[in-house]
């Protein structure tokens, strides 16, 4: 089964696109790939001033109780005009940790400044390319944590991180403030995602969950986010197929517009085929929330949302020949973008291994 | 449980209890004779359950239900290989547009019966040597000849019409027009003297597709069912009244279990399979492909119930499933190395992977080749341009050869 979007719903994805659209231009964004560390601070403050923040978190603390359905259309609408920070979707997966696994204390303590956006959460459950490894690399102590996080999106800049951890009876999901973390910042191709190594020592953390559960629960906060993210992506494939069609319908070339090539009209008719198939499992996957097929949902939403996003900035700047590789036109925000979401909350790889251990019933 | 649910419920009941009768397993080494003669059987016992006819109105024999209930049971039946093919395209498209267009509905209502009961098959005589997908381009000609008209001609991959009893027909009236404008729609008795049937084997050696020759064919001027020039109207109207069908997503191919098993069962190099990254690659890329179809689906099932026209993406699933599911099969012999070399021509489609694979060009290029349905997207949905076309707005005896 899947769902209709209601009328409150539908509104959600009218005005969050008029907002973004409105207030992130390339021309904001283009010189942040020269800066590191810097994020765009209109799009932080519109989701805050918008309760995009607060949407998912429960009512008891400051949220608005919406979810992934909700949260989903926003992150789609972001991901169309790209969105100039990655705590959309870092900090709902810190919240979440915190809201399912914590205890009253610990959400008391933290989930208000999520909920405001006045706190920024990031998420540090891979090990290098191990996106839930089996073995973390933080070690973690007497509460305190050793070690160095590698590349975590949003690192760079949060006040508070989830981690798996390598505790004295095996893995531990852990929530750590990040004030006295060293932080450095990684030059990256797509720099406002704001990724940083964080090194700790000896740095406080609380246990949110430890033993068997630390690792379903990583999964489950990683797959949360996944669905996010791959309406980030449908989002950002949907706006290049649409920007490859307006070009193709008034580009000329040969007498005719190139659209009327069937190697170029089929190519965009394709990226169409990858983005209906994207948005449909998105859509399943975030209606899927707390059902025993969620993590199969959530795998198939993000493998069809990263083939459309990587097809579509692909063919985008195919269709556009030599216009499409300038600096000016942008379009390499979204082809840079595409790669940024494609490894965050796990690749392709780890979620194809993760849909087929569930089909197979291999999974626990 | 919804008014849809307890549907669903009552009809799986129904199927359930007559699959043993004419399902897959009834049907396993019969001839073809045979295998019509059980599907008539079946089309009947539908009939009399009242499941035939479910969205077409009650005074012409159906169930007077919407679309809804039809898909519904469509996509339940389509679960026990029932032989159902002979009377898809009959029951699809000839027979409802002779209910909308038939110039004599006392006879119309006389076929439909017959139809539903699975007594009359209806073919529909469309594709020509001369173009396919092209096909307001078709030459067979009708010509005024006394009171009635006279048809010279040939078509082409005309399916069921050795079975047929009756055919709709799209011919050209008028040659000095452009293309689209000289054509006239006509039903035809497939009897009639000048009219031979020929079947066609195709690459996995049955033979459901035919060419229809007509010599000297004639027919009165009440067989017409558009006004003289406006069949090309009436033929947009047959392709579309099909809508509304039960998609698969697995593209009338295996079901991805059994892709699943396979892997599980096989051994390279002492390895089995489904731990092979190569294999389990391919089981989650189709499994995502295949729940993004379901999940269109699934919503336009939900926009019909709400009242709502669905969206233009479910006309993806034909595209999308059948030519992965062609690679799909392929990979599934591979598998099977040196046991992928047999094959069984009674085997169905649906569970067998060589029968899938070697059947699955004719459902990349039956009912709007891939690349037609590309153009349908780029241009109905995307608002692309046409592609060149030297034809336009040229009469058809023109236009250069």
């Amino acid at each position: 089964m899947s769902i209709l979007y209601d009328e409150a719903q539908q509104s959600i994805a009218n005005e969050s696109r008029r907002v973004l659209e409105a207030r992130v231009t390339k021309d904001q964004l283009l010189p942040l790939l020269e800066s590191t560390g810097q994020y765009h601070e209109a799009f932080w403050n519109t989701a805050k001033e918008q309760g995009w923040t607060a949407l998912a978190m429960p009512e008891d603390f400051d949220g608005l109780a919406l979810g992934l359905v909700e949260l989903g259309l926003i992150a789609h609408q972001a991901g169309r005009t790209l969105s100039g920070a990655p705590f959309l979707t870092s900090s709902f997966g810190a919240a979440k940790a915190i809201e399912i696994y914590g205890s009253e204390a610990q959400k008391a303590k933290l989930l208000p400044g999520l909920a405001s956006g006045e706190s920024i959460g990031a998420v540090a459950i891979a090990s290098g390319a191990d996106a839930l490894p089996k073995q973390p690399q933080l070690v973690f102590a007497d509460d305190r944590i050793d070690g160095m996080a590698t590349g975590v999106s949003g690192g760079l800049v949060a006040d508070i991180a989830i981690a798996l951890v390598q505790g004295p009876d095996g893995p531990a999901l852990v929530v750590a403030s990040l004030a006295d973390v060293e932080r450095q910042a990684i030059e990256s191709f797509d720099n406002s995602r704001c990724v940083a190594n964080l090194r700790f020592a000896a740095a406080p953390a609380d246990v949110l969950g430890d033993g068997e559960e630390a690792h379903a629960a990583a999964l489950h906060i990683l797959a949360l986010q996944a669905v996010i993210t791959a309406h980030e992506q449908t989002g950002g494939a949907e706006a290049l197929m649409e920007t490859a069609r307006d070009y193709a319908v008034t580009r000329r070339a040969f007498g005719q517009v190139i659209g009327s090539f069937q190697s170029v009209k089929h190519r965009i008719a394709e990226l169409y085929a990858l983005v209906e198939l994207a948005r449909a499992n998105c859509i399943h996957a975030a209606s899927r929330e707390g059902k025993d097929d969620f993590i199969t949902a959530a795998a198939a939403a993000r493998l069809s949302a990263t083939e459309a996003y990587d097809t579509a900035a692909r063919d985008c700047i195919q269709i556009h020949g030599g216009i499409g590789v300038t600096w000016e036109a942008g379009l390499h925000l979204h082809m840079r973008r595409a790669r940024s979401l494609a490894i965050e909350q796990g690749n392709a790889l780890f979620w194809e291994d993760i849909l087929v251990d569930r089909l197979t019933g291999e999974a626990a | 449980m919804s008014h849809i649910e307890t549907y669903r419920a009552n009809a799986a009941k129904w199927l359930e209890s007559v699959a043993p009768t004419y399902g897959k397993a009834a049907r396993r080494s019969l001839s073809e004779d045979e295998d019509l003669a059980l599907g008539r059987r079946y089309q009947n016992a539908k009939f009399e359950a009242g499941y035939a006819g479910i969205n077409w109105p009650v005074e012409y024999g159906g169930q007077g239900l919407s679309h809804i209930e039809k898909v519904t049971f469509e996509s339940e039946e389509m679960k026990h290989g029932f032989p159902t093919g002979y009377f898809g395209i009959s029951l699809g498209m000839p027979v409802p547009i002779l209910m909308q267009f038939g110039p004599d509905q006392e006879f119309a209502k006389e076929r439909v019966l017959k139809a539903l009961k699975g007594e009359e098959i209806w073919c529909q005589l469309f594709s020509e040597p001369a173009g396919g997908s092209d096909l307001a381009g078709l030459r067979t000609k009708a010509e005024p000849d006394g009171n009635g008209w006279k048809i010279n001609g040939q078509k082409l991959w005309t399916s069921w019409a050795q079975y047929s009893d009756y055919g709709v027909i799209v011919v050209r009236t008028d040659p000095n027009v452009p293309k689209h404008k000289g054509l006239t729609y006509f039903w035809v008795d497939m009897k009639a003297p000048g009219v031979d049937v020929r079947p066609i084997k195709l690459a996995g050696g049955d033979s459901h597709v035919n060419e229809v020759f007509f010599d000297d064919v004639k027919i009165s001027d009440d067989h017409r069912m558009s006004p003289v020039g406006g069949g090309f109207g009436v033929a947009m109207a047959t392709l579309m009244i099909e809508r509304y069908v039960a998609t698969d997503s697995a593209g009338f191919g295996p079901h991805l279990d059994l892709f699943i098993d396979l892997a599980r069962t096989t051994e390279i190099n002492g390895k089995p399979l489904i731990a092979d990254g190569r294999i389990r690659q391919q089981i989650a890329r189709n499994y995502a492909m295949r729940s993004g179809l379901n999940a269109i689906t699934a919503r336009a099932m939900l926009m019909m119930q709400a009242g709502m026209t669905p969206g233009p993406e479910g006309s993806l699933n034909k595209l999308v499933s059948v030519r992965s599911r062609q690679k799909l099969s392929e990979l599934a012999i591979d598998l099977q190395g040196s046991h992928g070399f047999a094959y069984d021509d009674h085997a169905q489609q649906k569970d067998n992977w060589t029968s899938s694979w070697i059947n699955a060009p004719t459902g990349r290029i039956a009912g709007g080749a891939d690349e037609m349905l590309l153009n349908t997207i780029a241009e109905k949905i995307l608002g692309l341009p046409q592609d060149h076309r030297p034809d336009k707005g040229v009469a058809f005896n023109q236009i250069p050869a």
